[in-house]
């Protein structure tokens, strides 16, 4: 913190650049780089040495003209990322800081704030990426601690695809990590039904540690959905008809002998036609075909879903019984947007799952508590089959399509989530090299943009879009420098 | 609705001039044409009244619900299927379309035409013997398919001796109904696990000994097909009492060793997926292992060469090597295991 308060003072009292000055200062060799914002790439052009700085600096001839940003393209996509590395050195107290350090670096970045007015943005440049020769790759679709999702375009078949990008480095810092990651590979590619999830190929990038996992292409998934929503929940009709496909999903899962053990709405993704898709075979288990039942003895899923036979601890548990209650949590959780059991913490939780009775809203119809009831039952003996449950009278009911669907949040602002691969592709083939034609955006006009995005309003009465605009806001309100990009600088 | 211009009929109606025109086929009248004319005037009517037309909305659940009414009451459905052959090539497409929307009609967890069809079976059995007609085993095979959704339908079906007629549906020489036939028989083995498992447990016997005949047909398209189904069955945890039992039976080993080595590559692979079952079996009985035991080194080397192009498919490569290693580790059971085996 006391590094940024320096920082601090050596900007203060200096002034905006005019946009002349800062493409004299680009060709003068300044540190420059670009970090994506949005759906902008933010290029900081150097910060000019000043004398005052040069005398706080040690005096280190070596001139590191070059700036090297780890995560450029971090999916924080955020502006208080900056770093600089002045022209001529650093300050003499972070030298003192790091001297020790084994990992010292002469490349040492020396942090400055930078003025908001310094900063410009450019139009993000799509450069095509294809991967294995065959992936065109898109835009980000999500991101978890495995890496990155990417849409992308299968060019051979031109279908619409996504992409796991899985980075050997972040799953090995996850417990079970690799494990979980060949499990799902392994499950994946035996499976196939039209409530799981495809996996269609299997890519290897050995220099960047990397695998691609291409997989059928989804527009988001339940807890999107609910989330979208003021309430949390969906209406009655739309949560039966995916419960009812998550049935058909979970009937051809078991007669796999392949228990999933975390169901929740997270993992229950949409196609684009609506289709509900079992995703994230990362802790799921395969049952022997030829053992006699379904016993199991390891159980990784969410806390929030799981039943109080994993919760009391119990060594050795029935695999299916774990994902009926499971779904049981699920379509509670889409009717009424909260959870049968909550506690503040797992213990609480835990505890409430094993004894405390379930509140059942009262405002539901009989059928569907008792539904609920039937699946929600603490013993796994008396708790429903899958067969009962797809026997079911709520289950057998026709719902009639009564109220307004809850569609599927808009990405960037798009709700016809139109294929974002397009504009790499347009790049790729019609766009030029030559930045001179690029145009620059100052930050002040994108507050002026944002400013006009949210007073119009016309990017729909979606709540996603007003909550996602306002956290872009808070963002910007947070310090322009963040330790937490500093990890490189910690003793491996 | 130009063609038919008003189309202010009721429903009622419709059904009514329906069945008479029907009935005028039926009995082969002088006027076939323009009794097979009313036929495609009226099934065009209904249809519009059920999916509306281009002019005009589906019509309201009312009027549905009086034309599915009038349907059950006056039994035009299974009037229909029987006179099927009689009409028109278009028709035929119509009436299909016609059925299954009202098949699909529910009134809450009611499903009230799949009630009317449970009290008239002869209507599923109609449509099994379309099959044997050229000009509607299409047609009859979408129906069926749409009352294989329904477990009580689908249960009428599996527990009729027509069933097996499928056995024979699936080999006649047109490929096309043979394949559709094929695509209902898997359906009927597969849509409904429990039911299907029950079936198949509780009449095993019959239905595998009509199974052998497939397996061993002389038509290589269903030969291959239903050894895939037949793993698919068996590896199915529902079936699971079903495999154990097809497992222990040593004839049914011979014939999966036999197409291990049949000419097609596909037949092989599909055999291998059947054949594991057998080997990774922990209870082996004793005339399984003896089978096994006495071509020990014959299998190792003829499973070592076998399918080695497939070396992209992990899966496939490493069920081989473990069963190789089974079969490597297989000993006679010691004298006192095996008297209680025998036992």
């Amino acid at each position: 913190m006391s590094k940024e308060k320096g920082s601090d003072d050596i900007t203060d009292g200096q002034g905006a650049y005019g946009s002349g000055e800062r493409e004299d200062k680009k060709k003068g060799g300044l540190a420059s780089f670009t970090i994506s914002y949005d759906d902008l790439d933010a290029v900081v052009l150097g910060v000019p040495v000043r004398e005052e700085m040069k005398e706080n600096v040690s005096l280190h001839e070596n001139e590191h003209e070059s700036v090297t940003l780890t995560d450029g393209v971090d999916s924080e996509k955020c502006i208080s990322h900056l770093f600089f590395l002045p022209k001529g050195g650093y300050p003499a107290d972070m030298m003192m800081d790091f001297a020790t350090d084994d990992d010292f670096h002469p490349a040492l970045p020396f942090f400055q704030r930078v003025d908001s007015a310094d900063i410009i943005y450019e139009q993000k440049k799509k450069r095509c990426k294809i991967i294995a020769g065959r992936y065109a790759m898109g835009d980000l679709l999500g991101e978890g601690s495995y890496g990155k999702v990417k849409e992308c375009l299968d060019c051979e078949t031109l279908c619409r695809r996504a992409v796991k990008i899985l980075k050997k480095k972040k799953i090995r810092r996850i417990p079970n990590g690799e494990q979980n990651v060949q499990r799902e590979i392994r499950l994946l590619k035996r499976l196939s039904h039209p409530n799981v999830i495809g996996l269609f190929d299997l890519q290897y990038d050995d220099t960047k540690k990397k695998t691609y996992m291409i997989m059928e292409y989804c527009v988001g998934g339940l807890q999107e959905l609910i989330e979208s929503t003021e309430k949390k929940k969906l209406p009655v009709w739309q949560a039966h008809g995916y419960f009812c496909q998550l049935l058909r999903g979970i009937e051809y899962l078991h007669g796999q002998g392949v228990v999933h053990k975390d169901i929740k709405p997270g993992n229950l993704l949409l196609s684009t036609e609506g289709v509900l898709k079992i995703s994230d075979f990362g802790v799921a288990e395969l049952i022997d075909p030829l053992a006699p039942d379904d016993t199991l003895t390891m159980s990784q899923g969410t806390p929030a879903f799981q039943p109080p036979e994993i919760a009391s601890g119990q060594d050795t548990f029935s695999g299916f019984k774990v994902d009926i209650w499971a779904c049981g949590v699920t379509l509670y959780n889409l009717i009424t947007g909260i959870y049968p059991f909550e506690g503040d913490n797992i213990y609480r939780l835990y505890e409430n799952i094993v004894s405390r009775e379930m509140l059942m809203p009262t405002d539901l119809e009989p059928s569907l508590q008792n539904l609920l009831q039937g699946m929600l039952e603490k013993e796994p003996s008396k708790r429903f089959t899958l067969y009962q449950i797809q026997r079911h009278d709520w289950v057998k009911k026709h719902f009639p399509m009564t109220s307004e669907c809850v569609p599927i949040p808009a990405m960037n602002g798009d709700t016809c989530r139109s294929m974002t691969v397009i504009p790499y592709l347009h790049n790729l083939h019609f766009g030029s090299d030559d930045d001179e034609d690029v145009e620059y955006v100052t930050e002040h006009d994108l507050e002026v943009m944002r400013g006009r995005r949210k007073g119009s309003g016309d990017f729909g009465n979606h709540s996603g879009i007003h909550s996602k605009s306002s956290k872009e806001k808070h963002k910007k309100d947070k310090a322009m420098i963040r330790k937490r990009n500093l990890s490189f600088c910690k003793p491996s | 609705m130009p063609l038919f211009g008003r189309s202010q009929k009721s429903p009622s109606e419709v059904v009514k001039a329906l069945k008479e025109a029907l009935s005028a086929l039926e009995r082969g009248d002088k006027k076939v044409e323009k009794a097979q004319e009313d036929v495609t005037k009226n099934l065009g009517v209904m249809k519009s009244m059920l999916f509306g037309s281009s002019e005009a909305e589906p019509q309201n659940d009312i009027l549905v619900a009086t034309l599915s009414q009038e349907l059950y009451s006056s039994n035009l459905l299974l009037l229909l299927i029987q006179n099927l052959h009689r009409i028109e090539f278009e028709s035929k497409k119509d009436a299909a379309q016609i059925f299954n929307n009202v098949l699909r009609r529910q009134i809450g967890t009611r499903t009230p035409t799949v009630e009317h069809i449970c009290s008239r079976p002869e209507i599923l059995f109609t449509l099994m013997h379309g099959y044997e007609q050229q000009e509607i085993a299409l047609n009859c095979g979408t129906m069926l398919r749409e009352c294989c959704r329904y477990e009580a339908l689908c249960k009428i079906i599996l527990y009729s001796d027509d069933f097996y007629n499928f056995f024979k549906y699936v080999e006649v020489s047109t490929f096309d109904i043979a394949s559709d036939a094929f695509s209902t028989f898997k359906e009927l083995l597969t849509r409904h696990k429990m039911l299907s498992a029950d079936f198949l447990e509780n009449n095993y016997e019959r239905v595998f000994s009509h199974y052998q005949g497939l397996l061993n047909s002389e038509n290589y398209v269903t030969r291959r097909q239903s050894l895939k189904l037949l793993g698919e069955l068996l590896l199915d945890r529902h079936n699971f009492s079903v495999m154990t039992r097809y497992i222990s039976n040593p004839e049914n080993l011979k014939l999966m060793m036999n197409m291990l080595k049949e000419k097609s590559k596909n037949i092989q692979f599909e055999a291998f997926h059947v054949f594991k079952v057998f080997v990774a079996n922990p209870n082996k009985p004793k005339p399984i292992l003896d089978i096994l035991l006495r071509n020990q080194d014959k299998l190792v080397e003829f499973l070592s060469k076998f399918h080695t192009d497939r070396s992209e498919d992990e899966q496939f490569n490493d069920e081989k090597a473990y069963l190789i290693k089974q079969i490597k580790e297989l000993k006679p059971p010691p004298q006192d295991l095996k008297l209680e085996a025998t036992h």
